[in-house]
This record gives structure tokens, C-alpha cells and sequence, in this order.
């Protein structure tokens, strides 16, 4: 059972990262401070007593059913759809135009940029790049290698099956290394 | 690790590094949001003492109902125990009444204890007839 200085020491570990794939999610720096302050609320109020091991898991379902509930109530506020036709767990991206990329040898070069881009510049572009990403797509990616779940615990998380999370975590790599070039970084 | 999975990890480095270098506001809104989180953190002691209270408060009305049935059944048994002291009293006086009978007599108790003397009434009593 969790004591309150691991769940605090827990929390501290994951709020930055939390507040950030909320930004990406609903790019509002206000509106995701709320979905994490939600998300942790929720955790410590109904799973305060569980085990530590099962905290992170549990959190990470917690902040994307928080993003989700943002997205719905977005959509019924402004009366009209918004194209996340990707949050349905069945939907596999079909369309996405990047599919065909394939990430070559020179992307292992990405550790060392070069040309004048500063990180922060780098930053820029690889957050911006995210946002871009269709919600399963960026949700697959962050679960997977941004927090490090193991692919059954992101399908756990997404509510979706393992060959889902393959594949939303291949197109948005893919994406991603089309965006970034295209911005000139030739990671 | 294949180059995707490099490729990827080579990413969330930055991105770590940029969820590092949050503003400073920030920064100490999410802590005063985990503040607010762990004050509403399930306290397992807590909970426990509720538990507890919680089997304390059923305990004493389990308690309240056991003591009744307990004190029901102590009164019957003081009663039983009672009836059977009492009809030894009588049983006693009725043994009293026979024994002072017997003392009141001629003949000692002692006689009919005798077997020579159970011989001469058996014989005396055909004798009778």
C-alpha cells in the first residue's frame, strides 16, 4: 500500500510529463494545468490506498480519459464535430499519408543535430510536430516510449488492442521524422 | 532496439529535457496541485480507524444484543438452578418425615437391614395368613 510520500514522491516524478502530453493533447497551457490537477485529484482520492506499482498505470488511464472528457466536452461546447475520428480505439489511421515513410539509417544522427537550430528551436519543432499528430497516434507515441509502457499496458491504457498500438506508434514515428525534416532537422 | 525505437528514444530525450525546463509558474502550480491531491489521498490509517470505529460501533450493538440474550439465559438457568435447589428441600423434608417415623417406632431402623429379621417377617407373615 502507498504511503503518502511515495504517492508524493510518485506524482512529482510524472506531473511535468503529464502537464506536457495534456498541452500537446489540448495545446491551452491553463486547460491542461486543470486535466492534471484533475488527473492527480482523481488518483490520490479513489487510489490512494493501492499498491505503488500500480500507481503509474493507473495514473496514466486517469490523465487520458481526463484529455478524452476535454475532447467531448469541446466538441458538444462548440456544437460541431471535431475530427477525432482517431479516439475511436477501432480506428487504425487508415488514411494516415505518412504511412509509406521509412525511417532511414541518418535518423540515428538526431542525437547530434546540426545546423544552426538551438535545442530550444529543436523543442519547438519536435512539441509542435506532436501536436500535429492525430490524438491516437500522439497518445500511442507518449504512452509507449515518452513513459515507457510496455505494449499491452498502452493498449490497456488506450482501451485498444497491441496491433493497434504497433501501428498508431509506427505512423507516428513515421510523422514525426517527416515533420522534423521537413522543418530541416535532418535527425 | 530497431531505428524506430532509437529514433524515438532519441525524441522523448528532448522531450524530457523540455519537461525539465517548465516555467517557474508553472512548475509550482503543479506542485500546489499535488499538495491539493495528496490532502484528498485515501488515508489507509484513517480508513483503518474508520474500519475500526465502524466495527466498534457494530460490535457494541452486536454487544447490547448478546448481553441481553445473555442475561435471558443466565435468568433461566438461576431459575432452573433454583427449581432444583428448592425441590431438594423438599425431598429432604420428605426424607426428614420418614426418617423421624422410622425413629418414632419400636422397632430400630437398623432391623430391616437384617436379613434374619427380613426371614422372620417373611415367615411370620405366612404365618398370618
Amino acid at each position: 500500500m502507498v504511503s503518502r510520500s511515495q504517492l508524493s514522491e510518485f506524482l512529482a516524478s510524472v506531473e511535468r510529463r503529464a502537464f506536457k502530453q495534456a498541452q500537446f493533447a489540448v495545446r491551452d497551457a491553463e486547460t491542461a494545468l486543470d486535466i492534471v490537477q484533475d488527473s492527480m485529484m482523481r488518483l490520490a482520492e479513489k487510489y490512494g490506498d493501492r499498491p505503488e506499482e500500480e500507481l503509474p498505470l493507473l495514473f496514466q488511464r486517469i490523465l487520458q480519459n481526463a484529455i478524452r472528457d476535454h475532447y467531448r466536452r469541446a466538441r458538444t461546447r462548440a456544437g460541431r464535430v471535431i475530427a477525432l475520428a482517431s479516439l475511436d480505439p477501432s480506428d487504425d489511421d487508415s488514411a494516415d499519408p505518412l504511412e509509406t515513410l521509412e525511417i532511414d539509417a541518418e535518423t540515428s544522427r538526431f542525437a547530434s543535430p546540426e545546423g544552426a537550430l538551438t535545442q530550444t528551436e529543436t523543442l519547438a519543432h519536435i512539441e509542435m510536430a506532436l501536436q500535429q499528430l492525430p490524438p491516437r497516434q500522439r497518445e500511442a507515441f507518449l504512452l509507449r516510449y515518452w513513459e515507457g509502457l510496455d505494449i499491452a499496458e498502452t493498449a490497456t491504457v488506450m482501451g485498444c488492442t497491441e496491433g493497434s498500438v504497433k501501428t498508431h506508434c509506427s505512423r507516428a514515428t513515421h510523422a514525426l521524422a517527416i515533420a522534423l525534416e521537413a522543418k530541416g532537422i535532418r535527425p | 532496439m530497431n531505428l524506430e525505437e532509437q529514433f524515438a528514444a532519441r525524441l522523448c530525450r528532448t522531450l524530457d529535457q523540455g519537461a525539465c525546463d517548465l516555467d517557474a509558474d508553472i512548475a509550482l502550480r503543479l506542485q500546489a496541485s499535488r499538495w491539493r491531491a495528496l490532502d484528498l489521498r485515501h488515508c489507509p490509517r484513517e480508513a483503518g480507524e474508520l474500519a475500526l470505529a465502524g466495527t466498534t460501533v457494530t460490535a457494541s450493538r452486536f454487544g447490547g444484543r448478546s448481553l441481553r440474550t445473555l442475561l435471558t439465559l443466565l435468568a433461566v438457568l438461576l431459575g432452573m438452578g433454583g427449581t432444583y435447589y428448592w425441590n431438594g428441600f423438599e425431598q429432604a423434608d420428605i426424607n426428614e418425615e420418614i426418617d423421624s417415623a422410622l425413629l418414632a417406632d419400636d422397632l430400630p431402623p437398623k432391623a430391616y437391614l437384617d436379613p434374619g429379621f427380613q426371614a422372620w417377617l417373611s415367615h411370620y407373615a405366612q404365618s398370618a395368613r
